[in-house]
């Protein structure tokens, strides 16, 4: 690595680091200087110690395991579910005006207020925290869909039609295609409508191991540290998909659909 | 010998729209026959080949292709778009197929016909290419190597060279020429370059704007293959002008004189 290319490496680390170092520079400040009540804040520290105990004693990574492996099993089925509706109802007039506006008036209620429906039908257990992330995913990614599809070019549309593309095969090989760069946003928007909705599910739903169970274990104990450790857990979890999935996957569909102009 | 295509009294007014897209016309194009519909912005020359198209329904008259009353997209005809408007998610290749595909042909088949068209418009060195790596002209190209893989009896094309430079414009239009008479489809072609519906046409419709409608009609007998700069050419040309200048001082001075009849009125 050539000096500047440090250089611009080190500068990137300052300018992106310096708000997150200031705001952990303060929370240790306020615990040293004993403002706060240790039992309310813990020092970063003692959060730190507490999440390296988690991870060995209470075998955090099993949870999340759990968690993950729901999240991600309630995001494919929500997103399959989602796209399929959207691609075979929106292609029909009469279908799209009955249904969308349904799923967009279930989007405005909170999935996780279907949470006792849910514990209802399926128990107290994953299966329900598992169908309420599913749920929760496959509204706005239907809405997604809808969208994403009323935006294709009408020149394609026609293009397509002229050649002689009908039904299915049109939805299949024209339709379905032309929406995908639409689509990773829906599939990043329900990503983090998944995460909200499993976290909330998780922490009613003490039962099923995963993260949300310690977290609610945290707080009835009165173990703060553990609280935010699980936060932070889940922070970097969130920063992760982001950075190594869904902005790989943006950058890999704008480039094959030729949407950045690049080779 | 039946026409290829029969047009037979179609009009078209837009709602909102005070004055009619398109009056009603007629013409026939015969098998083989090369026919621009030329004029201004707003004359109804893109109205009428979506109709042709299939892809916009006359409010009266109807259209025939090949013998059979057009109701939607299809039978023999296939489409050359301003904008090219190729599948940006597969390649050349794959674009060309596309229509094949559609028709439920044969993959052996398929293959062989699309080496066959890109290679009629030389872009087989760019098969394995996606749109966005080629310019306006290869795309544009490509595009009629797409519709002419369909082996259609009618070609319809909407400004197909208007989005490109003039020197780009000059080779594909020598290059339309080449490839039509190799392969001698109908030719319906909308343009609003005067010397391009000439040099490429047997015959030119000339529409007109407010109402949109055709003035003239010109039979253009110079053998082929033909050179643009061809002072017969260039004398057609002006006679089309001429023409179009009549009917936008026309149509001022209509607008005058009711700008001067409701002054009167208020």
């Amino acid at each position: 690595m050539s000096a500047s290319r440090l250089k611009s490496v080190a500068w990137d680390i300052v300018r992106k680091g310096w708000f997150l170092a200031l705001v952990i520079f303060l929370w240790w400040l306020v615990t040293a200087a004993g403002w706060a009540d240790p039992y309310k804040l813990p020092s970063p520290g003692d959060v730190l110690s507490t999440l390296g105990n988690l991870f060995t004693e209470r075998a955090l990574l099993d949870d999340l395991g759990a968690t993950l492996l729901r999240l991600v099993e309630g995001w494919a089925i929500g997103v399959t579910a989602g796209v399929l509706l959207g691609l075979i109802t929106g292609g029909s007039r009469f279908l799209e005006d009955g249904i969308r506006p349904v799923i967009a008036g279930l989007q405005a209620v909170p999935t996780i207020a279907f949470l006792p429906l849910a514990i209802l039908w399926f128990g107290f257990n994953g299966t329900a925290v598992l169908v309420i992330t599913a749920f929760g995913t496959f509204k706005p990614m239907a809405i997604s869909t809808y969208s994403a599809m009323h935006q294709v070019s009408p020149t394609l549309m026609m293009a397509g039609r002229a050649m002689g593309a009908r039904g299915l095969f049109l939805q299949r090989t024209l339709v379905f295609p032309a929406i995908v760069p639409n689509l990773v946003t829906g599939l990043k928007l329900s990503w983090s409508f998944a995460w909200r909705a499993l976290m909330a599910a998780e922490i009613v739903v003490t039962g099923a191991q995963g993260l949300g169970g310690v977290l609610e274990l945290g707080r009835e104990i009165g173990a703060i540290d553990v609280v935010i450790a699980v936060i932070l857990v889940i922070l970097v979890v969130g920063i992760v998909t982001e950075q190594l999935f869904f902005t790989r996957l943006e950058r890999w569909v704008n480039r094959r659909w030729g949407l950045t102009g690049a080779r | 010998m039946a026409p290829a295509l029969r047009v037979n009294g179609v009009s078209k007014t837009y709602a909102r729209s005070e004055s009619p897209a398109l009056t009603p016309t007629s013409f026939d194009v015969e098998p083989g026959q090369f026919v621009s519909l030329v004029g201004p912005s707003g004359c109804g020359k893109s109205t009428l080949l979506g109709m042709i198209a299939g892809l916009i329904t006359p409010d009266e008259g109807y259209i025939e292709a090949l013998g059979e009353q057009v109701t939607g997209p299809g039978n023999g005809r296939a489409i050359v778009f301003q904008d090219a408007a190729l599948f940006p998610w597969l390649t050349l290749e794959r674009n060309v197929e596309y229509g094949l595909r559609a028709h439920g042909v044969p993959k052996a088949e398929r293959r062989e016909k699309v080496a066959h068209a890109l290679r009629m418009v030389h872009l087989d060195h760019v098969a394995e290419k996606h749109p966005y790596e080629l310019s306006g002209g290869m795309r544009q190209r490509a595009s009629i190597a797409r519709a002419l893989v369909l082996e259609p009896e009618i070609l319809l094309m909407d400004e197909p060279f208007s989005a490109l430079d003039a020197q780009t414009r000059t080779l594909l239009q020598d290059e339309l020429q080449r490839i039509w008479l190799e392969t001698r489809p109908a030719v319906v072609f909308v343009t609003h370059n005067l010397i391009e519906a000439a040099f490429l046409s047997d015959t030119v419709h000339l529409l007109s704007s407010s109402p949109g409608r055709v003035v003239k009609t010109y039979d253009i007998g110079i053998p082929r293959p033909r050179d643009e700069a061809d002072p017969a050419l260039l004398d057609i040309r002006h006679d089309m002008l001429e023409r179009l200048r009549a009917e936008v001082d026309d149509a001022a001075l209509r607008r005058a004189e009711f700008a001067e009849v409701t002054e009167v009125g208020a």
